[in-house]
């Protein structure tokens, strides 16, 4: 994340952006006045950026409590006529869900651009979803950038649409714009934003059923100007035998893919930048001079079924033509259609088909010089960090509920102790859904008692999470009476995403300190007991949990560590190391507890010793192993703060 | 006799036979114990392991043990080896108040602690009406601040692994039967670098007599049958319990805590400690006074020089007391092999046929 090529005031010039640095720097060419978002994957670096510059350049930035609450921040100040941002990812889109689709009911005043950032093949997420859909639901316009030079360029436009429409737009990326590294000629920074914000006393925005009239009507308008929008474009030859339809990295990868196969005079590429309302005169025009359709987007057919209805709606003026993509099982990655990411290769194979060429991506003994090189990389498992808390927290959990000797039902949410649902957290997790909703099962699994349900619950939040979702969860469980113990692994930051500050953290996005909001504030004033206890201390953590599992009603264990990577980075570490002579290596009973059980990732095994090791570049001085080893094997040794 | 984590799972854990002796907790990460309640809370993966060899209630082989700790077979198939028993008590007045009966336990341990016998002891600590701990004392005060019998399975031999993690040694271990087992069979591991350590490093096993431990739920009973009153004692005598409080004694029947007795206790073969090399009892009739029953060398050699030095007093044990004694200890260990057959499941009782018949036969003594 870097701020410094896309302060820069110098237009026409040509610098090195992400496509999240992009969005960004669209946003200020825009004058901007308020910039909100929840971090989430992969698009947590737009409001760093954003937030990094928004001192300078006069306009305000706020990681929200949760995405609903960005959306109606931005929303607001859209209403007193200033232009705004708001930041989300695929997940966060459904939790703004409800307020997007009344803001497009009641019309915005300044321009609006809500940034949603999908995840094909959920690399940070837990699911895969294709926000296009719930675009469409909304009745909004969806852009659809291709690569950071179009991500910039999309958002400044973005933003004179939205003013136009006087409705939020839609501009949703994918993680592969939102990543990418590309050259972005720089537009005009405009001066600080000018204009007192105000809502004259005649203005009135209100959702009604009345207004999805004026909702299509909108579309309608959105449609025509999608018809000679510069964004929605064709290359190719004039009848072009096959027609390609792509929409974002799709893009480039179809351009590829015909340059590879050398189609350039047989194949026609339609790019929409626009994904909805489809550009329909535009759209048929080129429909009616091919025989064959390729769709190639990302993750869902979202065009190859708006497109399908639009053809059998002119069946007659396109005739015949064929339809190829996912449905009929030709744009297949890996995982097969319409599942994860594709990639060039996927289109090559795709085209190939279609063109009758034959085509063998991988020539000769590639295929088994390529598994053979898979081999020798070292399997890297998804695991915790190392001296991450959250690792001593489930083994301290998993202590706990084994000591505890009933069947506890353990109930996850969305963050990195997700991960706990496997072997780093000892396959403890039970659910996992969406952010605070292991705190509402955990209220509804706690009234089944008099069904007969007597196994005690236990609900696993992230410190963000908390204020993000679990609040009215608890605010519900407590005032139903419910009974769960509420643990909450707080590491102090949004570690998932960078470590973004949250209410609990006492800085804002701004870096300006504020007072805090504990969660023992929060959750004291519900009336809910709350204990908080170090993770690092893996024996107390232990009996604390133990104890609370007794206990009945709600409570809530806050196992609050802040997280060692940060704090490695401020001050000096202990060195941690294994004392080979008390190590007994395989003749412990532990079976290598360290390296193979506790699994942190700086607990290695000296395969020449046979003995335990530690690698000091990765460890972060935490000393929790140490204090697990039954030998006493590990050492830590304090270094001082000044040095030596 | 070889197996692992998931032996002692199915045949100890599972089956309710763990008696919380407390060896194998700390062994490795893998074995924690709440309430007196062991658990694995995590399989290693080994086939075979320590934890396995040194349960006292996995199968033992009572033959090789004998000759192991007395260097000979057993000639009494009731008290086991013993070289003498007695009547004993501690002769400062301090000890002998703090103790349960007679205060020679306590007494012994201080005795070897200021000799520089040993550098610490293995100790179960807690009030009354509290759940006991295991507590590694290395001073006369911490010896007498452990004094006093605590009713439930404390798992103090968790405390040994302290002392070696620590690096006291040499140690004494006091400790029911089970625990007196089970650190003979820690020392009987061969080849096993360190724990190894914790085993050799241990120079005098005192037995307490036990003929069972109470569940820990006994502790809140215990609380209630107080009630406001402080708890400074609680006793047993074959039909009450009594309970010395700060505002006067208090008495149930002994059937009212019957329903406490650990479960695993009832198929207990060894109520009087016969691997120690001394083992401690009550007289049953002078609370003043203990019976000591003297089994190894180094048992005698430790009480004669107690007795020597003064620490202790000794007088004959009455001989027309022992029947009671030896039909009480027979008795106990008859009804452990009809639990264990009615149980139909293998134990540590491989009780040598000829040990059974010396049991069954009459009595000779
Ligand atoms: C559970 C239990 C049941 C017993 N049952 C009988 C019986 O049926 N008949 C009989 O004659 N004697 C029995 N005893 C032994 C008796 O109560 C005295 O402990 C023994 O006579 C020694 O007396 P003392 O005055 O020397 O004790 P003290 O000098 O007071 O020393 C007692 C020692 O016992 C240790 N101790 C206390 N509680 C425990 C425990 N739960 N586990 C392990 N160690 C402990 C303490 O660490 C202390 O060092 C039993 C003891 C226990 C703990
Ligand atoms: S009896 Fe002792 S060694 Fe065996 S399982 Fe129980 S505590 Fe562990
Ligand atoms: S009765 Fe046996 S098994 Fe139970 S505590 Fe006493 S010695 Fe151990």
């Amino acid at each position: 994340m870097s701020a410094s090529g896309v302060r820069l005031d110098d237009p026409g010039r040509s610098v090195l952006l992400t496509g999240n640095e992009a969005v960004a720097r669209g946003a200020l060419e825009a004058g901007i006045a308020y910039a909100s978002s929840y971090p989430g994957s992969p698009s947590a670096e737009v409001l760093e950026v954003l937030a990094a510059l928004a001192e300078e350049r006069g306009f305000y930035a706020e990681w929200s409590v949760n995405e609903k609450v960005a959306l109606e921040g931005a929303a607001a100040a859209s209403l007193a006529g200033l232009r705004s941002i708001c930041i989300m990812k695929a997940d966060g889109l459904n939790v703004a869900l409800d307020t997007l689709t009344a803001l497009s009911a009641s019309g915005t005043k300044g321009g609006l651009v809500v940034v949603v950032a999908d995840d094909p093949g959920a690399h940070s997420s837990v699911k895969e979803e294709d926000s296009r859909y719930l675009g469409k639901v909304a009745h909004l316009v969806i852009l659809e950038p291709a690569d950071p030079q179009e991500a910039r360029d999309m958002t400044v436009a973005a933003f004179g649409l939205a003013e136009q429409l006087r409705a939020p737009v839609m501009l949703r990326c994918v993680t592969r714009v939102c990543h990418a590294s590309g050259n972005v000629v720089l537009g005009t920074l405009p001066p600080k934003p000018a204009g007192r914000p105000h809502i004259g006393c005649q203005e009135r925005y209100i959702t009604h059923v009345a207004y999805h009239r004026i909702q299509e009507e909108r579309l309608a308008q959105a449609r025509e100007i999608g018809e000679g929008w510069p964004f929605n474009a064709y290359q190719g030859p004039p009848e072009p035998e096959i027609l390609v339809i792509t929409a974002g990295p799709g893009y480039l990868y179809a351009r590829e893919a015909v340059e590879v196969l050398g189609l350039e005079g047989r194949v026609g590429i339609l790019k929409l930048g626009m994904s909805w309302p489809l550009p329909e005169k535009f759209l048929l025009r080129h429909l009616k001079s091919a025989s064959k359709v390729l769709f190639v987007e990302e993750v869902e057919p979202f065009h190859e079924e708006n497109v399908g209805y639009l053809v059998a709606c002119h069946l007659e003026e396109v005739f015949p033509l064929a339809l190829y993509g996912k449905k009929s099982g030709h744009v297949a990655g890996p995982k097969g259609p319409g599942l994860g990411e594709i990639d060039v290769d996927t289109v090559i194979r795709a085209l190939a088909a279609l063109a009758g060429i034959p085509y063998e991506a991988q020539p000769g003994d590639y295929g088994r010089e390529a598994r053979e090189l898979v081999k020798k990389i070292p399997r890297r498992e998804l695991g915790f960090c190392a001296g991450c808390p959250h690792r001593a927290s489930f083994w301290a959990l998993k202590t706990a509920i084994a000591l505890d000797g009933r069947e506890v039902v353990v109930l996850g949410d969305i963050g990195c102790y997700t991960l706990g649902a496997g072997r780093s957290g000892h396959y403890l997790m039970q659910t996992v859904h969406a952010m605070g909703s292991g705190v509402g099962m955990a209220s509804g699994l706690g009234k089944l008692e008099r069904l007969g349900f007597s196994q005690p619950v236990v609900a696993l939040v992230g410190d963000s999470t908390f204020y993000h979702a679990a609040v009215p969860a608890l605010i519900n469980a407590r005032y139903n009476q419910s009974r769960f113990l509420l643990v909450v692994l707080d590491n102090g930051t949004t570690a998932m995403t960078g470590h973004q500050p949250h209410p609990g953290s006492g800085v804002t996005a701004l870096g300006k300190r504020v007072p805090a909001l504990s969660m023992e504030e929060v959750a004291g004033a519900f009336g809910i007991p709350v204990t908080v206890h170090d993770p690092y201390d893996v024996k107390g953590a232990v009996e604390a949990l133990y104890r609370l599992l007794r206990q009945d009603g709600v409570r809530v264990l806050v196992l609050r560590r802040a997280y060692a990577l940060l704090t490695a980075r401020q001050e000096k570490k202990p060195r941690v190391y294994v004392d080979p002579k008390r190590c007994l290596g395989d003749a412990c009973g532990c079976h290598r507890f360290c390296s193979r059980v506790f699994g942190c990732p700086a607990n290695t095994w000296d395969a020449a010793l046979g003995r335990a090791k530690i690698d000091e570049t990765v460890c972060t001085g935490c000393g929790v192993c140490a204090t697990l080893c039954p030998q006493g094997a590990i050492v830590v040794e304090e270094v001082t703060r000044n040095g030596a | 006799m070889p197996g692992g984590p998931g032996d002692l799972l199915r045949q100890v854990l599972q089956t309710g036979q763990c008696v919380s002796c407390g060896l194998c907790l700390d062994l490795c990460p893998y074995l924690q114990a709440a309430a007196e309640r062991v658990v694995m809370i995590h399989h290693c993966g080994l086939e075979e392991g320590n934890c396995f060899r040194v349960c006292p209630r996995t199968p033992t082989d009572w033959e090789e043990m004998d000759r192991r700790v007395f260097g000979a077979p057993r000639a009494d198939h009731v008290l086991g080896h013993y070289r003498q028993i007695l009547f004993a008590r501690a002769t400062d007045p301090v000890v002998a108040a703090a103790g349960q009966y007679g205060g020679v336990v306590s007494a012994l341990i201080i005795f070897a602690l200021d000799g520089g016998k040993i550098r610490g002891a293995v100790l179960t600590a807690g009030a009354p009406g509290e759940m006991p701990q295991p507590a590694l004392a290395v001073s006369p005060d911490e010896v007498l601040a452990c004094a006093g019998s605590k009713y439930s399975a404390a798992p103090s031999l968790r405390a040994l692994h302290e002392a070696a993690r620590r690096g006291v040694e040499p140690v004494a271990v006091v400790g029911r039967p089970c625990q007196v087992l089970a650190v003979r069979k820690l020392q009987a591991v061969q080849g096993i670098e360190a724990h190894h350590l914790a085993g050799r490093k241990v120079a005098l096993v005192v037995g307490l007599f036990c003929f069972w431990a109470l569940e820990p739920g006994f502790h809140a009973f215990l609380r209630a049958v107080a009630g406001k009153a402080r708890i400074l004692k609680v006793d047993f005598s074959p039909e009450s319990m009594l309970v010395r409080t700060d505002r006067g004694p208090l008495c149930k029947p002994v059937e009212e805590v019957r329903g406490f007795i650990r479960p695993a206790c009832r198929e207990c073969f060894d109520p009087t400690a016969e691997f120690a090399d001394v083992a401690v009892g009550s007289t049953e009739y002078d609370e003043a006074w203990n019976t000591l029953v003297i089994r190894s060398k180094r048992g005698e050699a430790l009480v004669r020089a107690a007795l020597e030095a003064g620490a202790i007093e000794v007088r004959p044990y009455p001989p027309e007391r022992l029947p009671a004694l030896r039909a009480a200890v027979r008795s106990k260990k008859l009804r452990a092999l009809e639990v264990q057959a009615s149980r139909g499941e293998s134990s540590y009782l491989l009780i040598p046929a000829g040990y059974r018949q010396a049991l069954t036969g009459r009595d000779q003594r």
